[in-house]
Order: structure tokens, then C-alpha cells, then sequence
């Protein structure tokens, strides 16, 4: 089933998507290489600039907090050194959130993986140069210990700890943040499920995995998307 | 010739989907880059196309902004002249393209065109490296000769994305269909009378006798751009577009 997206709906950004998993929705718009103000200009890579607009308002320490994970994982994975002294700028607006409260640290880190999710599908869209496919997964734990992969607000609210984790295509680790209180061994539990779910979102399609939890994350939604707007662009070539 | 391997960003190519060549060298085109010593990986998602004549391989993609590569044919516009250039915007929000006062055609201190802000020239990448500032220049510096380029006067200049002007640019095979599947320009030519020049970083200028016509022939193309257009549909619509006008 995978999350919603909606490919290309800007049509003055270089790239944009937007992705709708459980929780929240996202617009990312990326725009680069562009022009680089002097100050922050870097001799040998290029510069990346990430803004994280909330769902209502204009944005506090959260949003700051949040910019700065998302802008290192996509650090370590845009080919920076492609474009030295310029910009790569990418704008995520956050378009809906949970309506129920949630404490704390948990809604920072609930929205991290869609944040990223997005901000990657609207690289992609842009063409901008990056070293590896990315995509990030949100674990929750409930109190009673068991893990589930992309909970709803329900899993959310009741939960002991919730974790963002971000795979590349080679199974590396890039992101992760956890908000609660949980042992290590948990952690090592939510880490292998994040890496299951991540891994089968870029897999390739027409695989059998077994079902975790009974989510359905466990189809390539993300390689499905890409191949399909790699078909789009090319389609001219079969007709002539 | 074409394969249809879809590569995801930081996919390796595989070694069968290389191209073998009598020299045994790659040229390897955008969206691919070399890890000595022998793994070609894909920085962007893409239909990856060979071509096993000139050993060359590259991925094909629809996305983003224009990269300015030497030798490419591009619409620039000047911003301001100094002394020794005019500085053209080739794509928006990028440093300024440098073209020389004397990169004309037969041009020396006296006699050369002068550039006005906002005007339009037809002009050839000289120089675009990593870091540096591009340059172009309106004529051949090679033979001398300007080869079509120049200042474009009256006109009016409509974007399209970057690759729909690559396929308007692939010319026509021998039998004289289009390779790039656009046939808007051919179906208009018929029956309108217009000068166009197309610019690799998806400007695309169009003059002809009256503004209704230029204004026609540049939604025509925008149409086929944005919407995907087939064949059949832009004959189509090309159509029904010069019973109007």
C-alpha cells in the first residue's frame, strides 16, 4: 500500500512531491544548483539549505531542530561535491498533522520520516545528483512492548517510545532519532523492523515479504513510484 | 539499441548493460558517475540508454534544471554589459553567464553589436566548469563564423522544460520523421511562416509575421510539453490550431 504521493505538483520548483503517510502530509519543494548567498558559500561542495514550514504558524525551535536532522541526512546523501559553490534549497510545508496532542518530543520525531521521505522524492523529482536511494521508517513502541512499523495517532499516543529511522539502497543507517523511554535491546528489535520495512520499500518489486504486524509496509512503494516516472519520461521514445 | 533498465539513485550498472567497444573505453553521459575502477553507478533515477556504437552510455530522465555543457546551443538574456562582457542569464537564479563584447562574428573594437539589457542572443557554451562561472560566445570561435547565432531581435521567447528542448533539437532521421516525436513545428510550418530558434536550456524563441501567430505556435508547444502530447494528438491539435489563427 505504501504512503500516498502526488509527483511534480509545483510547477516553479525543480523538483517537488508530495508524500501522505499516517500522520502527516508533506509538500517538499527543492530547487538547485542555485545561486549561493557569499555567506554561505562553501569552496569545494555545495551549500544545503532546508526549510521546515509547520502545518499552521511560522515555526520555532522545533522546526529549526527538525531542519538540522533533515539537512544532515540529506548531506550525507546528495553528491555535494558535483556543485561546489552552490545551493541546494529545499522547503518542506507541512500540510496536515495529527489533530491529537502528542508530548512532547514524540510529535518532533513522529514527523521526521515523512519529512525526509519527501524531501528525497522531491531531490529525486529535481534531478539533483545524490549517492543512494534513501528512505526512512517510524517505529512505535507500545507500553506493553510490542513494535509496529508506521502507527496511526491510536499506536502513537499510547505508546512507551517512537523511533525515526532512514536506510540507504546498501542498508546503511542515516537517521536516528528516538523520543521515550526504551532498553537497548528494544531499540535493537525497531531498528531490524525499521530495516525490513526500508529495505522492502526500495526492494525490488514482485517480491514475497511476510507481513510485519500486519502493516502492509512491506510493498516497494518507493521503487514503484520512481520506475513508474522513469516510464512516464521516456514514453515518447516508444511512440515514434 | 535502447534498453529499458530502470536505475534507482546509487544502483550500480550491471556489467552485461555495458556497451563493449573496439577501443574499449566508456563515455559515460549525465546521470551515471565512475568509482574507479570499473563501478558506474546512477545518481538519479532513470531509463538508462546505450549506445554501442560510440561506446557511450547515459541516463535518460525527464527532472530538473538546465546544466550548462560545452557546445550546447542556448537562449541567453543579457542582464548588463561591462567593459570587456555582457552578463546573460541563462537559467534562473545562477550566477550571471559571461559573454564577450567581441564573441561575434567578424567583430573588433569598432564594429560590434551593441547589446542592450533584456535583449536575446543565440550562443554557444564556450566554458562551463565545476565552480566556474559560464561562458558563451555567438560564434564559432573555432572557423570564425557566426553559424546562426546572434542577437535574436523581435520574437518572443516561451519556456519549456529542458528536455522537450532536447527532443525538438534531435533533428529528423532519414526518413524524415522526427527522432525526438515532436512534429508541432513541422505540422505549423506547412501552412504559418515563422523563425525559431531553440535553446537547450528550454527557451524556445519564435517570430513570426503577426503576434497572434507567434503567441499560437508558443502555447502549441507549451501544450505538447507539459501535457505529454503524443504524435496523433499534437497533429491534432496543431490542427485545429491554424484553423483558428
Amino acid at each position: 500500500m505504501g504512503p500516498e504521493i502526488t509527483h511534480h505538483p509545483l510547477a516553479r520548483a525543480d523538483g517537488s512531491a508530495t508524500l501522505s503517510s499516517n500522520l502527516y502530509t508533506v509538500l517538499a519543494a527543492v530547487s538547485g544548483p542555485i545561486e549561493v548567498q557569499r555567506r554561505d558559500e562553501l569552496p569545494e561542495e555545495a551549500a544545503i539549505e532546508v526549510n521546515i514550514r509547520p502545518s499552521s504558524g511560522v515555526g520555532g525551535p522545533r522546526e529549526r531542530w527538525l531542519e538540522s536532522v533533515v539537512t544532515a541526512v540529506l548531506r550525507s546523501v546528495l553528491l555535494v561535491h558535483m556543485h561546489p559553490r552552490t545551493l541546494v534549497q529545499v522547503t518542506l510545508q507541512l500540510t496536515r498533522a495529527p489533530t491529537v496532542k502528542l508530548k512532547g518530543a514524540v510529535g518532533d520525531v513522529a514527523a521526521l520520516p515523512t519529512l525526509v521521505n519527501a524531501a528525497v522524492l522531491a531531490l529525486v523529482d529535481g534531478g539533483l545528483p545524490m549517492a543512494s536511494t534513501v528512505v526512512a521508517a517510524l517505529v512505535a513502541v507500545s507500553r506493553e512492548g510490542g513494535v509496529g512499523v508506521e502507527p496511526g495517532e491510536k499506536g502513537l499516543v499510547g505508546c512507551g517510545s517512537v523511533h525515526a529511522l532512514a536506510y540507504t539502497l546498501h542498508g546503511e543507517m542515516l537517521l536516528n532519532e528516538s523520543a521515550g523511554s526504551f532498553g537497548v535491546e528494544q531499540w535493537g528489535e525497531v531498528a531490524d523492523a525499521a530495516e525490513r520495512a526500508c529495505v522492502a520499500a526500495m526492494g525490488p518489486g514482485g517480491q514475497d515479504e511476510e507481513m510485519v504486524n500486519g502493516a502492509s509496509e512491506a510493498t516497494p512503494w518507493l521503487r514503484q513510484e520512481l520506475e513508474e516516472r522513469a516510464r512516464d519520461a521516456v514514453a515518447w521514445r516508444d511512440a515514434t | 539499441m535502447a534498453t529499458s533498465t530502470i536505475l534507482l539513485p546509487g544502483q550500480t550498472v550491471p556489467v552485461s548493460g555495458l556497451p563493449k567497444t573496439k577501443k574499449g573505453t566508456l563515455t559515460l553521459g549525465p546521470g551515471l558517475y565512475h568509482t574507479p575502477p570499473a563501478t558506474i553507478t546512477a545518481t538519479t533515477s532513470g531509463n538508462l540508454q546505450t549506445d554501442p556504437r560510440k561506446g557511450a552510455l547515459w541516463l535518460d530522465h525527464g527532472h530538473g534544471r538546465y546544466l550548462p555543457a560545452v557546445n550546447d546551443l542556448v537562449i541567453a538574456q543579457v542582464h548588463h554589459g561591462s567593459t570587456d562582457n555582457y552578463s546573460c542569464i541563462i537559467t534562473p537564479h545562477t550566477p550571471y553567464a559571461l559573454l564577450g563584447q567581441l564573441a561575434f562574428e567578424g567583430a573588433s573594437r569598432k564594429t560590434r553589436p551593441k547589446l542592450e539589457s533584456g535583449d536575446l542572443v543565440y550562443a554557444r557554451v564556450l566554458s562551463a566548469g565545476k565552480g566556474e562561472d559560464v561562458e558563451i560566445e555567438c560564434f564559432n570561435s573555432a572557423t570564425g563564423k557566426a553559424e546562426g547565432m546572434g542577437p535574436l531581435k523581435n520574437g518572443f521567447v516561451f519556456d519549456v522544460s529542458p528536455s522537450f528542448a532536447r527532443r525538438l533539437m534531435m533533428g529528423s532521421d532519414k526518413e524524415g520523421r522526427s527522432k525526438g516525436g515532436v512534429v508541432v513545428l513541422e505540422e505549423v510550418g506547412e501552412k504559418v511562416r515563422f523563425e525559431v530558434a531553440v535553446g537547450r536550456n528550454g527557451r524556445v524563441w519564435i517570430d513570426s509575421g503577426s503576434v497572434r501567430e507567434t503567441i499560437a505556435i508558443g502555447q502549441l508547444l507549451k501544450r505538447a510539453d507539459e501535457e505529454d502530447l503524443g504524435v496523433e494528438a499534437q497533429k491534432k491539435f496543431a490542427k485545429k490550431m491554424l484553423k483558428d489563427v
